[in-house]
């Protein structure tokens, strides 16, 4: 059988099958259209304006690293007029975050953005392995979850940046569309499928990575010669996510589209009015001013629970109340610095290390 | 990204395996003095609560729904606009629904065990005229689809007909009736010569309407429609669609209020997320519950009712067993294959979850009956008639770059792609271009279709099609359901239509422009 | 050797994978191989513990079915969707696998996988 040209430019031979289509297409056309896909999510949802300044959540895994370098092409191709940085936060765990922080750190310098690394240990002095010498490995992705989502924006306000874009692809959300049906959380299930998402003091998060496979994300680094650094937590557990990913992996092989589709239904529908009215509003932190929908946030609420060594009171109602009954919070206990955001447009908060 | 790296990930922690059942007491909940014979939902039940427990659910979901409007704080009798249609397959929860239907509304009052009333011993919950007319059981026969499987049609009758009171009407269909004229004509659909010759082209993704479509018997057409999808997941979300409007006509054609089906809460779970997986998140409420209308308008619309969607299939099993009903089952064809398709691998995966976490049926259904499609309906599918959302081929066009004349406004000039030159560029975009269907060539199905249904026809798997064609069945004149034709001919000619009003509207618009440019010039009219 | 006699009915279509019989007496050793293993030698040989549903599946899957096992057992258990009733009871009730079988006991499956 003679080689087939590619289904798109019909001139250079098909290299390889496309995850998303199943059209056999050339390795220039797959750069070609998977870059202009997420230039489309950008454009369609208007995510940026010019002169913005925007953070790119990098972690050093293939999502973050192939995100820094379309972002950075895109920027180019289209003129978008962005000034883009670096923003990486080290959870302390050893053995994991070490290895990926020095890929951040080449990627610096490779693609010439300004990089901030900010740590647990820093912002509320508790590194992750310390957490989890107190917690055990139960609960843990809690902490890490609630502390990463925090920090992240509060790295990004001392870059001072308008925007975060961070590398969730169309296969993370698909399998969080089911994850919330499954577990009845119609908040998040609401607000899942929103490429973009903004609390009323924070800045603005985006995930221009929203309709990309991550097959595609894996192919593009590949042919690309991408060097990024693989590995699983160290500390993840197998829970009932590791279920809900499987059966996603399932559906991807019955029918390719099925991610996609999914993502098409959770953005197909909205919930009810007299639901959404039931919903608590958003606060901020009585402690330290970050966005909540308590008068203390999700992180000051467990970070109180390890000063006090009572770990699990983030985590249920019942550990909760026990932390309550058990008086108000001392005054020598670690606490979050309080949030401020500034001013866009003026100098960078804080300086930032340069790339050499 | 590896799990972690998700925000989403903080409730991880409350999602526990729970035990189904302390051990700490076996006493039933509910009349709090016998030993428990069934564990439902973590609660035990005895015997003698268990029935009216479940049969309190159906009538509850049941109830609120059978009069025309519903009912205020005063609550009136039912009685509903027209009659009854059960759509029953044999199952083990249809068979659950049909005994619970029969024992709940039609049992004579003498007969009826005293335990199976509830509290509701009300002389009106046993009056006989709930429904008007007789009430019917379609059953829908779906081994055409399946050669080697027998059919069941003798077995099922046997069933209905075990009912003596009442005496349900029994009315059996083929699946191959979606394919057959004198069916359709009997349940009053409209057809004429130029949609009985509609096919489709089902050869690439354009789905084009062709109208030279080859008249074949109901059961060969049937399989070339079924054998021309192109994926298993295709083929049985297909069969179930043609189910649901085979009892949906029917019931129509009877003056049926209500059609209901036997889908269990379980079912209703598995339902909802091998729909969501598939697309159809637009029409998510329509899996619980929905309201349809035949086309073209002929009669009052018909509510599907789903009694049993708050009750596991586990309390169907039990109720069938201890009520020794006869399950005939479904094929097997049915149910154990298609383990490549996204309805199988969706029951697998929930029943399996179900086992270490038995509230996840309860919560996915409970999850979705708080959605509502978001605003935009581009009016109803041809296919499954249930309502499509807009601008759905937009989105895929963006989402998915299958040509660069589709996305002709990002690849030109200086960001066209960096291995093409601009020559080849236009030359690309311009020759799709004129590959695009003019006024004379044929019209495409694709605009009356929504997601999810679109998404059936188009959408391949890295495996292949589900089934070879035999022999002189053409791929590129697939014939389609009748009532898919009825709706696409009356879109052309519509269409056609449309067109002649635009010619006629321009030159009207064009003749008040010529009047106001010369009213100047002329006189008041005395 | 001692034996324990029980009766074993199928529901809900699962009767098709065994012999499309609905009931069947049969007999089991009091005391079986911890590994739940049924062949002869086993029997004999291997460590003991008191015969139990997990057991009866082994035994059931090992001797009476006639096709698909796929569909009747999954990682050692009966599989999802499969209901069991011991006398009359939820076996969910009664230990599940672990309850020890006596002379007499009924044994019922019920499939619900045949739907709606």
């Amino acid at each position: 059988m003679a080689p087939r040209s590619c289904a798109l430019c019909q001139k250079a031979k098909a290299m390889l099958k496309r995850p998303k289509t199943g059209q056999q297409i050339c390795r220039d056309c797959f750069f070609y259209v998977f870059e202009t896909e997420v230039h489309n999510t950008i454009t369609e949802a208007q995510l940026f304006n010019p002169g913005d300044r925007v953070a790119i959540g990098a972690s050093g895994g293939k999502d973050s690293t192939v995100l820094a370098y379309v972002m950075k092409t895109l920027n180019e191709r289209y003129q978008y007029g962005l000034e883009l940085f670096l923003l990486s936060i080290d959870e302390g765990i050893t053995g994991y975050r070490d290895d990926s922080l020095e890929t951040v750190k080449r990627n610096q310098e490779q693609y010439n953005m300004p990089l901030k690394i900010l740590s647990y240990d820093e912002l509320y002095g508790w590194t992750m392995d310390a957490i989890v010498s107190q917690v055990g490995r139960k609960n843990n992705c809690t902490f890490c979850g609630v502390f990463r989502r925090q920090a992240l924006d509060r790295g990004a306000a001392m870059l001072n940046v308008d925007h975060i874009v961070t590398g969730h692809n169309a296969d993370d959300i698909a399998e969080t569309v089911l994850m919330n049906i499954m577990r009845g959380d119609i908040a998040r299930l609401g607000r899942c499928t929103s490429i973009c998402t903004q609390g009323e003091d924070t800045i603005r998060r985006s995930k221009p990575f929203k309709y990309a496979y991550e097959k595609e994300i894996v192919m593009y680094a590949y042919f690309k010669k991408l060097d990024y650094f693989s590995t699983e937590c160290i500390y993840s557990p197998d829970a009932y996510r590791g279920h809900a990913r499987a059966f996603l992996k399932d559906l991807e092989a019955a029918r390719p589209s099925a991610i996609i589709d999914i993502i098409h239904s959770g953005e197909a529908f909205e919930i009810k009015e007299e639901v959404k009215a039931t919903q608590k509003v958003q606060q901020t932190c009585q402690r330290c001013g970050y966005m909540s929908s308590n008068p203390l946030c999700k992180a000051c609420t467990l970070l109180e629970g390890l000063e006090r060594g009572m770990a699990n009171s983030g985590i249920t109602d019942r550990a909760r109340k026990k932390l309550d009954a058990g008086g108000p919070a001392p005054d020598n206990i670690r606490t979050i610095p309080f949030f401020s955001r500034m001013n866009s447009g003026g100098n960078p908060a804080i300086a930032v290390e340069q790339p050499s | 990204m590896s799990a972690c790296d998700n925000p989403n990930v903080e409730k991880d922690a409350l999602m526990q395996r729970r035990q189904k059942f302390d051990g700490k007491t076996k006493i039933c909940v509910r009349c709090k003095e016998n030993t428990g014979n069934v564990v439902i939902r973590y609660s035990v039940y005895c015997k003698s609560c268990f029935f009216p427990l479940v049969q309190t659910r159906f009538r509850k979901s049941l109830e609120p729904s059978i009069n025309p409007v519903p009912d205020g704080p005063r609550k009136k009798a039912l009685k509903a606009a027209g009659s009854l249609v059960i759509g029953l397959s044999g199952g083990t929860s249809s068979t659950a629904m049909l005994d619970l239907v029969a024992k709940s509304y039609f049992a004579p009052k003498a007969e009826s065990d005293g335990k199976l009333k509830g509290g509701k011993d009300h002389p009106r919950n046993s009056d006989k005229g709930v429904w008007k007319g007789k009430a019917g059981v379609c059953y829908v026969e779906v081994c055409g689809a399946f050669p080697g499987e027998r059919d069941r049609t003798d077995e099922i009758r046997s069933v209905v007909g075990s009912y003596s009171n009442p005496n349900f009407e029994f009315i059996p269909l083929r699946l191959e009736d979606s394919f057959d004229s004198n069916w359709w004509k009997e349940v009053g659909g409209d057809l004429s010569s130029s949609a009985a010759a509609l096919g489709l082209d089902m050869t690439d993704e354009d789905l084009r309407l062709v109208n030279s479509s080859p008249e074949l018997a109901p059961l060969q057409a049937l399989r070339t429609y079924l054998t021309s999808l192109p994926t298993q997941t295709a083929f049985y979300s297909v069969i179930q669609t043609l189910i649901r409007l085979l009892l949906l006509h029917t019931s129509a054609s009877r003056h049926a209020s209500h059609l209901l089906l036997g889908t269990s809460l379980t079912s209703l779970s598995v339902n909802l997320i091998s729909g969501i997986a598939q697309g159809s998140g637009y029409q998510v409420p329509e899996e619980a519950k929905e309201e349809w209308r035949p086309r073209p308008d002929r009669g009052m619309p018909v509510r599907v009712i789903r009694p049993l969607r708050d009750v596991g299939m586990k309390e169907c099993a039990i109720w069938d067993w201890w009520c020794n009903l006869k399950i005939v089952g479904e094929p097997r064809s049915l149910y154990g294959g298609g383990k490549n398709s996204i309805g199988a691998l969706t029951r697998d995966f929930i029943f399996g979850l179900e086992s270490d976490y038995p509230a996840t049926v309860s919560t996915v259904a409970r999850t979705c009956a708080k959605l509502v499609p978001k605003e935009g309906s581009d009016g109803i599918c041809a296919l499954c008639e249930r309502p499509a959302q807009q601008g759905v081929q937009a989105w895929k066009a963006r989402i998915s770059i299958r040509s660069y004349q589709e996305a002709r406004s990002s690849v030109s000039g200086n960001t066209r792609p960096p291995h093409l030159t601009e020559e080849e560029i236009v030359n690309l975009t311009k020759a799709s271009l004129e590959a695009e269907p003019t006024p004379d060539s044929p019209i495409s199905l694709t605009p009356l279709l929504c997601y999810a249904c679109h998404t059936s026809l188009t959408s391949r798997s890295s495996r292949g099609t589900a089934a070879l064609l035999a022999n002189g069945q053409a791929l590129n004149q697939v014939p389609l359901p009748l009532w898919v034709r009825s709706t696409a001919d009356a879109a052309i000619s519509a269409h056609v239509h449309e067109k002649e009003i635009s010619v006629t509207r321009t030159i009207k618009m064009s003749r008040d422009e010529m009047e106001k440019e010369i009213s100047a010039f002329l006189l008041p009219e005395e | 050797m001692s034996k324990v006699s029980l009766k074993i009915e199928f529901g809900g279509g699962l009767e098709l994978l065994f012999d499309n019989q609905r009931s069947y007496r049969i007999d089991v050793p009091s005391e079986v191989p911890i590994d739940n293993s049924t062949d002869e030698e086993s029997l004999s040989t291997k460590e003991k513990k008191p015969v139990d549903v997990k057991y009866l599946i082994h035994h059931m899957r090992d001797h009476m079915l006639k096709e698909r096992v796929e569909l009747f057992m999954e990682k050692d258990t009966v599989r999802p969707g499969i209901l069991v009733l011991i006398n009359d009871t939820d076996w969910e009730l009664e230990g599940e696998g672990d309850y020890k079988l006596k002379s007499g006991d009924e044994i019922v499956f019920i499939s619900t996988l045949h739907g709606g």
